[in-house]
């Protein structure tokens, strides 16, 4: 990974102070980071730490209590409703801004009423309102490029758990997005299936996308990512280049989760 | 059994066949709208229409179709407001009001099969969608929706079986349909059997039909249940 | 009596319809119990010839309930009421009485209730048998219990107890079509109404009060079927 360019790249996802409850229970407390275009950030953690929460409060998934995400410089507009729930302000906003972002989920979420090409040409051509027969032509790429153009006119139900990730991978590739989020994509797969799906997602990663990572895998962590983020009870609690967190980390946490 | 006479009561009843069809017809198509209100205001997490959809489902599930029936047809005469209002030229029609009573009768029983569908779309696809940058509406439209269809079909099937074999209450509300008909027959010959026979083979008829073309479009929406198509076959020639 | 209001009709006083309405719903829960008892023997010997009878007799059973399940219940009750009443009248004439002789409204109502809801109950039994575990009706053989002791105190009631949330439906579905028997004149509950509806002018208050009354039958017995439910089902494991 190019570090330089890491550094003095313009920032393609920044979280500021973010602040995060499900009722009495906080779990985000103040978490700020800043993704740079090419930058492949993995995001650790135990479970319950907060760090899927975290992923999932830059695309709105769930609705951060306090705290700016910004998306290219954008930032996403909230406003509290009468309730004292705080709600994006704009949802047009949100949905364009989703739409630029490539969300890769846990356990795939297919539609499972549509074929694998249907799947990746849906929100190119609903949303992003590009002609048909440019989004088949993309996706027929794009599933070659992650390994299943022969699985393309077959239905979810039909495929394995890693072709199932990878034509998620390849949906989320369809939107052209700014950057991708990865949310545990390896958790539900058989751990022979793990492989194929990593090593799409390294290719990715050589190919100087942005990619932020919530993973398990301390594999893909170590020798892929250019930075490394460990959560804890909602802070972050440890950060840096995976070469100098994995070796001499000043938080014992860390230190006693990577052995585990 | 007398053919003659079994043959006769065949194109009596044949002829009161389109009646039955039609009053099964229009409340299964209105009462599916209604249904799909209801179901959606029972998952609307808004108080007022959930408590409101509960209250009806609750009411019209606990009572008899027949009393239903009674209430439109005989009951609501009693208000000079209905007899004055411009709905009364339809409320005073039998036909309007076994309808009426019938649609609102299958949507109570309906919507808690299309909500049984709309809750077995995995939640995590609507998240995808969401990801997507798809709004609410396109979500429902194009994930939601088509799959909710697909899960409540067959239970929709039997509800519109149940409705084809409750249009013959009409008949109580002086409408000559095949119930209707037949009970006419029966009390001019007293050939109950003949008529009992031919009349129930008409029924069967319908529901097996009925029941065909819903395995037909139960085929038809999924798709995913086929052993996948062959690669070669391109998507040019689908439709949208 | 002249014009009852809304309260003339519910009381119980000297021009109220109370007792009448109570008779009725009266009928109604009888016609319901016998229909429904019917059917539990007509729904027992038809799982039983779904599940062990032959080609022929599963044939039949298979033919009963796809043709109870596709005709309307009204042409059944129809069916035993005006073929009850030719029969009774051709009886009458062997005996010399003259005209038509009607077949006892009940007994062709409970009949006809008794029949569709078999069909019914025959799903629910088989359905219910299906789940209980093959092992447990093996090991009573192994104990060494013959047929009608194995059947009696092993089979029904592991299969009663798989059963009684369907009979819960079944008996919902029961009372609700005992409304349909008014056509035979026997005066239950809806027969009832029409009559005050007819002798008033106030049909609305008679046919909602029925349906209030059909909705506190319905729901009292729901809750005594729960009851009954959480007592038979102790030991089963709900998914």
């Amino acid at each position: 990974m190019n570090m330089s360019a890491a550094v003095t790249a313009p920032v393609a996802i920044r979280v500021h102070d973010l602040h995060k409850s499900f009722g009495p229970v906080e779990v985000l407390k103040g978490v700020s980071l800043d993704a740079r275009e090419g930058e492949v950030i993995s995001i650790l953690g135990s479970s319950g730490s907060g760090k899927s929460t975290l992923l999932r409060c830059i695309n709105m998934l769930e609705v951060p209590n306090s705290g700016t995400i910004e998306v290219a410089g954008e930032a996403i507009r909230l406003k509290t409703s009468g309730d004292g729930r705080s709600r994006p302000a704009d949802q047009k906003q949100v949905d364009r801004i989703r739409s630029e972002l490539g969300m890769v989920f846990q356990s795939f979420n297919l539609w499972s009423h549509k074929t694998v090409l249907e799947n990746v040409i849906e929100a190119p051509v609903h949303v992003l309102k590009r002609p048909r027969a440019e989004a088949i032509e993309e996706a027929e790429a794009l599933l070659a490029k992650v390994g299943i153009a022969d699985k393309r006119n077959h239905y979810p139900s039909h495929l394995s758990g890693g072709q199932q990730q990878r034509a998620a991978i390849a949906r989320a590739l369809a939107m052209r997005p700014k950057a991708m989020l990865f949310d545990e994509p390896t958790s539900a797969l058989d751990p022979e299936l793990v492989g194929e799906v990593l090593r799409v997602m390294r290719g990715l990663a050589e190919e100087g996308r942005t990619m932020l990572v919530v993973t398990h895998e301390m594999g893909f962590a170590r020798d892929v990512s250019s930075r490394v983020v460990f959560v804890h009870k909602g802070t972050i609690e440890e950060e840096g280049p995976p070469h100098e967190v994995f070796t001499r980390s000043k938080s014992e946490r860390f230190r006693q989760f990577i052995k585990s | 059994m007398d053919i003659k006479f079994a043959l006769e009561t065949f194109w009596s009843l044949a002829a009161a066949l389109p009646l039955t069809l039609q009053l099964a017809t229009t409340s299964i198509a209105l009462g599916s709208v209604l249904a799909l209100g209801l179901a959606l205001a029972r998952l609307s997490g808004i108080l007022a229409l959930d408590l409101f959809a509960r209250t009806y489902v609750f009411l019209f599930r606990g009572t008899p179709l027949l009393v239903q029936i009674f209430l439109i047809y005989y009951g609501l005469s009693q208000f000079p407001a209905v007899r004055h209002s411009i709905f009364w030229p339809l409320l005073r029609e039998p036909y309007w009001c076994a309808v009426l009573a019938l649609m609102l009768n299958t949507a109570a029983y309906a919507s808690e099969i299309i909500r049984g569908g709309l809750l077995s779309v995995p939640h995590g696809q609507v998240e995808a969608a969401r990801a997507c940058g798809m709004g609410r509406l396109m979500i429902f439209r194009r994930i939601v929706m088509p799959q909710a269809l697909r899960q409540a079909l067959p239970g929709y099937g039997n509800e519109m079986i149940s409705m084809v074999k409750a249009t013959a209450l009409a008949s109580i509300i002086t409408l000559m349909e095949i119930t209707g008909v037949a009970a006419k027959l029966i009390s001019e010959s007293y050939r109950v059997i003949e008529v009992f026979v031919v009349a129930g083979v008409i029924y069967l008829a319908i529901n097996f039909a009925l029941t065909r073309l819903v395995a037909f479009a139960e085929h038809r929406l999924n798709p995913q249940l086929r052993p996948p198509l062959p690669i070669s076959t391109e998507l040019k020639g689908e439709t949208h | 009596m002249t014009e009852p209001g809304f309260l003339d009709i519910i009381s119980f006083g000297a021009d109220g319809w109370g007792p009448a309405l109570a008779a009725g719903a009266w009928m109604t829960i009888l016609i319901a119990i016998a229909g429904f008892a019917i059917g539990g023997l007509i729904g027992t010997f038809g799982a039983w010839a779904k599940i062990s009878g032959g080609p022929v007799v599963r044939g039949c059973a298979e033919a009963y309930t796809t043709v109870l399940r596709g005709i309307p219940d009204l042409l059944v009750i129809y069916l035993f009421y005006f073929g009850g009443s030719a029969v009774v009248t051709a009886i009458g004439q062997l005996y010399g009485a003259e005209g038509f002789v009607s077949f006892p409204g009940f007994i062709a109502g409970a009949l006809a209730v008794g029949i569709t809801s078999g069909a019914q109950q025959t799903e629910v039994y088989r359905g219910a048998f299906r789940a209980v575990h093959p092992g447990e009706l093996e090991a009573a053989t192994a104990c060494g219990m013959g047929r009608f002791l194995k059947f009696r105190r092993i089979t029904v009631p592991l299969t009663l107890r798989h059963a009684l949330p369907g009979l819960g439906n079944v008996w919902q579905v029961v009372l609700k079509e005992s409304a349909l028997v008014s056509v035979t004149g026997v005066v239950e509950l809806l027969r009832q109404a029409q009559i005050g509806a007819g002798s008033t002018s106030r049909p609305f208050d008679f046919f909602f009060i029925a349906a209030m009354i059909y909705l506190a039958i319905s729901t009292v017995s729901g809750l005594i079927l729960q009851v009954t439910e959480r007592r038979f089902s102790r030991g089963v494991r709900r998914g």
